[in-house]
């Protein structure tokens, strides 16, 4: 039978798990009512819709319990829960102990799951006579998703991985834990990781998982609409729901960047890594669907291609959940998660909704309401769709890439994905972004139906002149023309939009205020890519390095030129760029340890024009290393970037500055060069390799902490100040006779890499007196250093004040599609 | 011709674009051999030597990092790479190497290394086995 272990609290884990078994059949208890409710003919009989009704309501009740049981268990710090060891530990502060709850895949599970619940809810609150329909596909997604966090065997086969392992069942490579005093043993938990220990990480996930959960709404809507065939009437009621897919998980998406930025050191916002890519799959259909929802909604066209792509925001969320889980990202990934032995039931969740898509799709394709006359050249509706169209092809391009290792897995190739990779998405998806940005320029001067093409080729070319004039007078200030034609263009396309938008948010004022959402969100997208392309195409390192280089022959641009980064010796100040730079210092505040860097911007005449200090941050963590954390300094119109990339080894350098001359006695002589002795007068100076130590006086009453002199002890301290180009110091080092033997206490000089020592007092015949000094000098590579890469981000701001407007524009549009929708 | 034909032309058109673009574009993983074989840049899948000398001297150059690599068949050769040394670089298991040879040597404009005790938790810390470790970016 079970052994019995000290000291476990199984009490929250068990709670848990019996609510999490309870979700699973509470949703399918509802999916199953909802669907027979829908199905029912007789419009008296309520009990199915109140089953359904009383399932999902359960199924919230439980999350919320296996929410709190979580929480509880990571909250007490009980390290037998696998969940809680793996991913916190007791010097977590609770705002991370929050985060630690998403940080393993089983919280981000029951994240999506739990905010699916309260979307659900929402629904049976405002859905109406959609109720059913709608009601019975959500509940089926919750029944996938509480499979997922079943962590139950069944026939041998594993459903999920549930947040209540514990550590001992854990299948770890640790006897110990079979003891029955092992809790004894296991102090801590293993930690968060030092890159997740970000405030952005307290909200980014939960804003992003609420955007994938929000997919799901327009979805249902659109498979109701197939299944009770009223093809037309789903359309207007999704838009509202589509807009806010589109608003929270785009929010999600540039709050990931902004950690990104603020946290990670690969230098910039988005690194096109697979998971990254995979977040915005759905956001670019989802997008592309809002607008084909009120094509359709205004013109009755477009209707497969708005169906078409709001079924394909949600198969993108769940493909994009099974490359960040699945594992297959490996090769070509740094923050993909490793396989939880899920990977089949990650491509059932895809299949099963794969499947009811297609299949109802193809039951219903000959009643479709799809129009049968072509749209007209010059109305909205049909650049609309065009638009769509390309943002559908760009999320195909990202797939196509990001998929490579899933393409190998299937088709047995080998293929790597493009040496270039950066530079290969950066000119592709600027080739969309070019085509997406025209048309959410031009489109703007086009009518639903039919417009007079005079008319509109006017004022196109109009706008069209006047940001061509603009835009060659921000490449020119901005130096973009280094950059490829294709990014020229984007910017183009990016002044065109927000001038032609600009127009109509103007006319938005004068009292068409509805197309004020549009306007502002289309806005808000052109002055994201400006920030973007500007921020990422004229990023300059200036940290460049020319000097102290080994050379490297046939090292070339193209082989990555790299020379980004520039080493500091501590208080030796470097000139980068229009700054002369000094590293003057560490503090250390567990687990960070900031290095103080000085920044000084001189003018022509070597005054001092501006003054600040950087702290960039190293984690030190005993299970990941050191971890970095860039430090920026933040103008209007550009950041300047710092982050620490190569230290000495922590064990060989000085913690913090307050050692001062605590300790003559240690002998650490061997971290310097060999002594020179010097012997002198007062007044007298001795040149070292950075300056010079004067002996300005000699003390005959120096006196020691700890050490009482007797009536014939001596001992004399001799005050010498240290001169360096920039600064001067002072020591006293002593010499002692006590009892007839000799002492000497060293000082040192840390700041300067000196240890000086007063080892004779030679007493001469004119009442003067010679001492011996003995300098012991560091050498270069013994002195505190760091290593830094410094990048400079012009107009990055345009990017986040970019994200902010579009978000504002979707937020108006829902307002105004929701109002339309309560007027019919 | 309908101009709905006409734009799915287009769209086809421009889809077979990109997976073209994206086909020619991929590299393959290749050996040491393979890259003494060839002037362009390609991936090299390998594992660190560890016996073998991590030379990095930020006094001399802080931007010049080299180490030794064996690729997957089993053949060993210098790499520098033009930067620092990525933190945490002895605990990887495998490495993705993207350069291209010089004489003996292969430059590396970019790695890649997975490090498994770092986002996986197979591995138990005891407070009494803790041993303080070298540590380095």
């Amino acid at each position: 039978m079970d052994k019995a272990f000290q000291g476990e609290h199984l009490l929250p884990g068990h709670i848990g798990q019996i609510f999490v078994i309870l979700s699973f059949g509470a949703a399918l208890l509802s999916a199953i009512s909802y669907y027979f409710a829908t199905t029912n003919k007789n419009p008296l009989d309520k009990s199915w819709l109140w089953m359904g009704r009383i399932g999902f309501f359960l199924n919230s009740f439980s999350l919320l319990g296996v929410v709190c049981c979580l929480f509880y268990i990571i909250y007490n710090h009980y390290f037998e829960y696998h969940y809680a060891w793996a991913y916190t530990s007791k010097s977590l502060p609770v705002y991370y102990l929050v985060s630690g709850f998403w940080n393993g895949q089983e919280g981000g599970f029951l994240l999506w799951t739990f905010w699916q619940a309260v979307l659900g809810n929402v629904l049976i609150w405002r859905a109406k006579s959609w109720e059913k329909p709608v009601m019975t596909v959500i509940a089926l997604s919750q029944v996938v998703l509480a499979t997922m966090i079943l962590g139950v065997e069944i026939f041998g086969t594993k459903f999920g991985s549930s947040p209540f392992l514990l550590l001992r069942n854990a299948n770890l490579d640790a006897p110990f834990l079979s003891r029955p005093n092992y809790l004894s043993r296991l102090n801590d938990g293993q930690g968060m990781n030092p890159l997740l220990q970000n405030y952005w990480m307290v909200i980014h996930p939960p804003t992003l998982f609420l955007g994938l959960a929000s997919v799901v709404i327009p979805f249902a809507y659109a498979i109701a609409g197939l299944w009770q065939k009223k093809y037309k009437e789903w359309i207007p009621i999704a838009i509202p729901y589509a807009l806010f897919a589109s608003l929270v998980l785009g929010t999600g998406v540039i709050m990931g960047s902004l950690w990104a930025y603020e946290s990670l050191n690969f230098g910039g916002f988005w690194a096109w890594d697979p998971v990254e890519n995979a977040s915005i799959f759905p956001w670019l259909t989802m997008v592309g669907a809002v607008h084909v929802l009120i094509v359709f909604k205004n013109t009755g066209h477009s209707y497969f291609t708005a169906t078409f792509l709001v079924l394909a925001s949600f198969i993108m969320v769940l493909y994009s959940s099974f490359l960040a889980r699945s594992g297959i990202l490996g090769d070509t990934s740094v923050h993909s998660f490793t396989d939880l032995g899920m990977f089949w039931q990650l491509v059932i969740f895809i299949l099963i909704f794969l499947a009811l898509s297609i299949i109802l799709v193809a039951i219903r394709w000959k009643e479709l309401p799809i129009a049968k006359k072509d749209e007209e050249t010059y109305s909205r509706e049909f650049w609309m769709f065009v638009g769509s169209v390309f943002l559908a092809l760009s999320c195909l391009h990202l797939i196509l890439v990001t998929s490579i290792p899933l393409w190998n897995a299937m088709f047995g190739t080998k293929l790597a994905p493009p040496i270039n990779l950066v530079a290969h998405y950066n000119v592709i998806q600027a080739a969309f972004a070019l085509v997406i940005t025209l048309l959410t320029g031009f489109t703007q001067f086009l009518k639903y139906k039919k417009t007079d093409s005079t008319r509109f080729y006017i004022t196109t070319l109009v706008y069209f002149g006047s940001a061509l004039l603009i835009t060659g007078v921000i490449i020119f200030i901005t130096v973009l023309y280094h950059l490829q034609f294709v990014f020229w263009l984007v910017m183009l396309g990016s002044i065109y939009s927000l001038l032609a938008n600009g127009k109509i948010l103007a006319d938005a004022f004068k009292g068409k205020f509805k197309l004020a959402g549009s306007a502002v969100a289309h806005m808000g997208f052109a002055l994201m890519l400006v920030g973007a392309l500007i921020a990422a195409g004229t990023r300059s390192v200036v940290s460049k390095n020319e000097s102290g280089t080994i050379n490297l022959r046939g090292f070339t641009k193209e082989a990555g030129d790299v020379h980004e980064n520039i080493m500091m010796y501590k208080n030796e100040p470097v000139t980068m760029g229009d700054y002369q730079v000094t590293y003057v210092g560490d503090s250390l505040s567990e687990p960070n340890h900031f290095y103080k860097v000085d920044y000084k911007r001189l003018d022509d005449k070597g005054k001092v024009v501006e003054e600040f200090m950087l702290k960039p941050n190293v984690q030190i963590n005993p299970r990941m290393g050191l971890t970095p954390t860039p430090d920026t300094k933040h103008y209007l119109l550009h950041d300047l970037y710092s982050h620490i990339t190569a230290l000495p080894p922590i064990s060989e350098k000085p913690m913090a500055d307050n050692t001062g001359g605590a300790h003559g006695e240690e002998n650490d002589d061997s971290s310097y060069d060999p002594p020179v002795v010097h012997e002198i007068s007062i007044g007298d100076s001795i040149p070292y390799k950075n300056g010079v130590i004067v002996l300005k006086s000699l003390n005959r009453e120096a006196n020691l902490q700890n050490i009482p002199l007797g009536k014939n002890d001596v001992a004399i301290g001799a005050n010498l100040e240290v001169k360096t180009d920039h600064k001067s110091y002072t020591a006293a080092p002593v010499f002692m006779i006590k009892n007839g033997n000799v002492f000497d206490f060293a000082r040192k000089v840390d700041e300067a890499g000196l240890k000086l020592r007063l080892t004779k007092i030679k007493p001469q015949p004119d009442n003067k007196v010679k001492v011996e000094i003995t300098v012991y000098e560091q050498p270069e590579n013994k002195k505190p250093w760091i290593v830094m890469r410094v990048l400079d981000f012009p107009y990055i701001n345009f990017l986040w004040s970019g994200t902010v407007i579009m978000m504002l524009g979707f937020i108006l549009s829902i307002f105004r599609r929701n109002k339309e929708l309560n007027v019919e | 011709m309908k101009k709905g034909a006409i734009f799915g032309l287009v769209v086809i058109a421009v889809a077979i674009a990109v997976i073209i673009s994206v086909y020619s574009s991929s590299s393959s993983y290749g050996s040491f051999n393979d890259a003494k074989k060839t002037a362009e840049e390609l991936r090299v899948v390998g594992h660190l030597d560890k016996q073998k000398e991590l030379y990095y001297d930020a006094a001399k150059d802080a931007n010049y990092f080299s180490f030794y690599v064996k690729d997957k068949q089993g053949e060993e050769c210098k790499v520098v790479y033009g930067g620092t040394k990525p933190q945490d670089f002895e605990r990887s298991e495998q490495i993705v190497l993207t350069g291209q040879m010089v004489g003996n040597e292969f430059h590396a404009s970019e790695i890649l290394m997975k490090c498994p005790s770092k986002y996986t938790q197979d591995k138990i810390e005891l407070t009494d086995v803790k041993a303080k470790k070298p540590v380095n970016i």
